[in-house]
C-alpha cells in the first residue's frame, strides 16, 4: 500500500526523535509497565515505538501530535506483546498474579497490590481503557482516538472494567475471565 | 465515566493511586542505557541544514548592514496565530490551453442569477501535472475573473456540483484532487469562492477531515497491515459534507477488513468571511452497502463477517468440484498414506500427501486466502486441532505457513473455521466472552497472515451463527 513505503532512508525526520526519546521515554515506559507488567518488556515496547517512529518519521506531520502518536504505538505494541505471550506455547503461568519482582512487592503497599493484581486479570482492552483514563488522565475522546474505538465504547468498557475490577478484588480467587 | 456512584468513586481512587504507585516505581536510574533506537544525525549536522544555516547567517549580516533601524518590532518576530489563511491566485497562464477532455463548469459565481462559464486552462508539462488556470467572465460586470488550482493532472478537468457553503446566494466552484496512489481511491475537494473579483481557493480549517480514502491511524502499522479510518466527502443540497469512520479497520494486501455497515461521524463545511472552510458537526450516520441512515442511538458497527460456516467436507474416497473462479476437482485417495489430488480444468494434476488420520477437505474453497488457482482447507475428523491451507503453486500444492500475530489453530481460546463465502476466520478469546475476529490472507508465496476484522461476542462460540455485537 502506498502508505507503507520504505523509502525513508534519506529522509530527514520531521520531529527530533533524540529529543523526544530523552523527554518522554520514562513516562512511556511507565505507561507500558502498567500494560505489560515487567520492566524489561515495557522498555522493549517503548524501544519498538521509537524505532517505528524513526523508520517512519514522516508519519507525524504535526510535531504537537508526536506524543499522542507514540502513546498509540506503545498501547498497540503492548497489546501485541501480551497476545504473543498468551498464545506462545512456552508461556505457562496464566495465573501468575504476583507483582513482577520481590523488590516491587516490598515497596508496593498491600492495598495497591490487590488493585494491580485485579487489573492484571482484566481483558486487555478493559485494562488499556482504565490505564489511559486513570493514569494517563486522558479524556474519553482521547482514549477513543488512542485505541481506535468510539467514545461510546470507551465509556461502556470503562464501566464494565470497574465492575469487574471491584468484583475481582472482593473475590480474588474466582476466575473472572 | 462512573455508573455506580455509591462504590465506584472509591474504586476509582484506589485504582488511580495503585497505578500511580506502580508507575512511580520506575525511576530514571532503573532504565537500561539504551542508545536511541536508530542512530540519528542531529538536524543541525546534516549538509543541507548546515548550508541553509550558513545562508541564514549571511542573510542576517547583510540585513544588519542594510537596515539602519535594525531592531525588529515585536509583532514582526512573534509567531503568527496558527490559523489557515487564503492565498490570492497569481495571474499566470493566460496562454495555457484547455484540454480536450476538460468540461467547462457552469455556475452562478456572482449571484446575479446568470451562470458563468469557467474554462480550465492546463499548464503545459511533460507529465501533465502542471497547474490549472480557472478563467471566466462575470455576467454582472463583464470583468474577467481567474483562479489557480493544483490538481493531480491537467487532463480532463471537471467540476463537481457547485455549492453555496457561505449561504450568500452565489455559488462556489468545487474541483477535486484525486490521489493516483491511494488504494481504493483517495483525494480531497478544492472550493473556489469569488472574492474581490478573483477565484480564491478556500482553506479547510482541519484538512485531515476533508479527504476521501483510507487514512492510517498513527502508530498502528504492523508488518502485514495498517489500521485505517474510512474517510469520504460528498455534496448534497448545495452543501459540502465529509465523514470519517468512528472505528478503524485493518488494511493490507489490497484488502480492507470492514464490516458491511459502519458508523461514521459527519461534518458540514461552512465557508466563513475569511475564506476558511470550517467543519460543523452533522451527526452520526450508519452507512451500509446500499443504505445511509442516522445512527438513532445505534452507534455500533455491524458484526464482522464470521458465519455461516462451510460445514460440508469430503473424506477418503470422495471428491468435490470447485467452480468459484478457477475450476478444479479434488479427491482424497488412500493407497498407503492419504493424499489429496487436484485436477484442474486446464488438465494439470497435482497431489499432496496428508500426514493425518481421517483427513477432510472442505467443499468450499478458501478464496479469501487464495483464488488464483486451487486452494483447499484440510482438517481431520479425528484431530479437531489439525487445520491446513493448501494452495496451488504451478505444478505443486503447498501448505501455507501461518505468520503474524495470531496462531493458526482450532483449539481452546483460538477457534478457526471457513465461512460459506470462502473467508478463513480465526477468533481469539480476549476474555469476558469477547473474541477478536481475524481473517486470513496470503502475504507471500509461502505464507499467510491474519488481519483483524473486529470484535464479536458469541452466545456459543461453537456455533458462530450466534455472533453478536458485544
Amino acid at each position: 500500500m502506498g502508505m507503507r513505503d520504505g523509502a525513508t532512508g534519506t529522509m530527514e525526520p520531521s520531529v527530533d526523535i533524540t529529543e523526544l526519546y530523552a523527554a518522554h521515554r520514562l513516562s512511556l515506559v511507565r505507561l507500558a509497565i502498567l500494560l505489560v507488567d515487567d520492566l524489561a518488556s515495557a522498555e522493549d515496547v517503548v524501544q519498538d515505538a521509537f524505532a517505528a517512529l524513526a523508520r517512519r518519521p514522516d508519519a507525524v506531520k504535526d510535531p504537537s501530535k508526536t506524543l499522542a502518536y507514540l502513546r498509540v504505538s506503545v498501547v498497540n505494541t503492548a497489546r501485541s506483546a501480551l497476545r504473543r505471550r498468551r498464545t506462545a506455547r512456552a508461556y505457562a503461568p496464566p495465573h501468575d498474579l504476583s507483582p513482577p519482582t520481590p523488590e516491587d512487592s516490598a515497596v508496593l503497599a498491600e492495598e495497591h497490590r490487590d488493585v494491580l493484581v485485579a487489573v492484571k486479570r482484566l481483558a486487555p482492552r478493559q485494562r488499556e481503557v482504565l490505564v489511559l483514563r486513570y493514569w494517563s488522565n486522558l479524556s474519553e475522546s482521547e482514549i477513543a482516538e488512542t485505541l481506535g474505538i468510539s467514545p461510546g465504547t470507551v465509556k461502556s468498557t470503562a464501566s464494565r472494567a470497574l465492575v469487574a475490577l471491584e468484583k475481582t478484588m472482593q473475590h480474588p480467587m474466582e476466575e473472572t475471565r | 465515566m462512573s455508573t455506580t456512584p455509591d462504590t465506584q468513586p472509591d474504586i476509582e481512587q484506589r485504582l488511580r493511586a495503585a497505578l500511580s504507585a506502580r508507575a512511580e516505581m520506575v525511576q530514571p536510574e532503573d532504565l537500561s542505557h539504551h542508545a536511541m533506537a536508530v542512530p540519528l544525525r542531529r538536524r543541525w549536522t546534516t549538509p543541507l541544514v548546515v548550508l541553509a544555516s550558513a545562508a541564514c547567517v549571511l542573510l542576517v549580516l547583510v540585513l544588519t548592514f542594510q537596515l539602519t533601524d535594525a531592531r525588529p518590532r515585536t509583532d514582526d518576530v512573534a509567531p503568527r496565530p496558527d490559523t489557515p489563511q487564503v492565498e490570492l491566485p497569481a495571474d499566470v497562464g493566460r496562454d495555457w490551453k484547455a484540454d480536450d477532455l476538460s468540461t467547462p463548469a457552469k455556475l452562478d459565481l456572482d449571484g446575479d442569477g446568470v451562470k458563468e462559464k469557467v474554462a480550465f486552462l492546463g499548464e503545459p508539462s511533460k507529465e501533465f501535472d502542471g497547474r490549472i488556470r480557472l478563467q471566466t467572465t462575470l455576467s454582472s460586470t463583464q470583468e474577467e475573473a481567474y483562479g489557480i488550482a493544483q490538481l493531480s493532472t491537467t487532463i480532463g478537468t471537471n467540476a463537481l456540483e457547485p455549492i453555496d457553503a457561505d449561504s450568500d446566494g452565489d455559488q462556489e466552484l468545487v474541483l477535486y484532487y484525486d490521489d493516483p496512489d491511494a488504494v481504493g481511491g483517495g483525494g480531497y475537494p478544492l472550493v473556489f469562492d469569488l472574492r474581490d473579483g478573483l477565484l480564491v481557493q478556500a482553506v479547510a480549517e482541519d484538512p485531515d477531515l476533508l479527504v476521501r480514502g483510507q487514512v492510517p491511524v498513527p502508530g498502528s502499522a504492523t508488518e502485514f497491515y495498517d489500521l485505517v479510518r474510512i474517510h469520504d466527502y460528498w455534496i448534497e443540497d448545495a452543501s459540502l459534507f465529509s465523514s470519517r469512520s468512528v472505528n478503524a479497520y485493518a488494511a493490507g494486501n489490497m484488502t480492507l477488513m470492514r464490516p458491511e455497515t459502519v458508523v461514521l461521524d459527519t461534518w458540514e463545511w461552512i465557508l466563513d468571511e475569511d475564506g476558511i472552510l470550517r467543519a460543523t458537526d452533522a451527526g452520526c450516520m450508519r452507512v451500509g452497502l446500499e443504505s445511509v441512515t442516522p445512527c438513532s442511538g445505534n452507534v455500533d458497527d455491524e458484526v464482522p463477517y464470521v458465519s455461516p460456516i462451510a460445514e460440508r467436507t469430503i473424506g477418503v474416497g470422495e471428491s468435490a468440484d470447485f467452480s468459484t473462479i478457477y475450476r478444479f476437482s479434488a479427491r482424497i485417495e488412500a493407497f498407503a498414506d492419504p493424499s489429496v489430488v487436484v485436477e484442474g480444468e486446464d488438465g494439470r494434476t497435482v497431489q499432496y500427501g496428508l500426514e493425518v488420520a481421517d483427513p477432510r477437505v472442505s467443499t468450499v474453497q478458501p478464496t479469501g486466502v487464495f483464488s488464483d488457482g486451487a486452494s483447499l482447507l484440510v482438517t481431520s475428523a479425528s484431530d479437531p486441532s489439525y487445520v491446513k491451507v493448501l494452495v496451488q503453486d504451478g505444478d505443486e500444492l503447498r501448505a501455507l505457513e501461518a505468520v503474524g500475530e495470531v496462531p493458526f489453530e482450532n483449539e481452546g481460546e483460538v477457534r478457526t473455521w471457513l465461512t460459506q463465502n470462502g473467508a478463513l476466520v480465526t477468533v481469539v478469546s480476549d476474555g469476558d466472552d469477547v473474541w477478536q475476529a481475524w481473517q486470513w490472507v496470503m502475504v507471500s508465496r509461502t505464507e499467510m497472515a491474519a488481519l483483524p476484522s473486529g470484535t464479536v461476542c458469541f452466545d456459543d462460540v461453537g456455533d458462530p451463527s450466534t455472533a453478536a455485537t458485544c
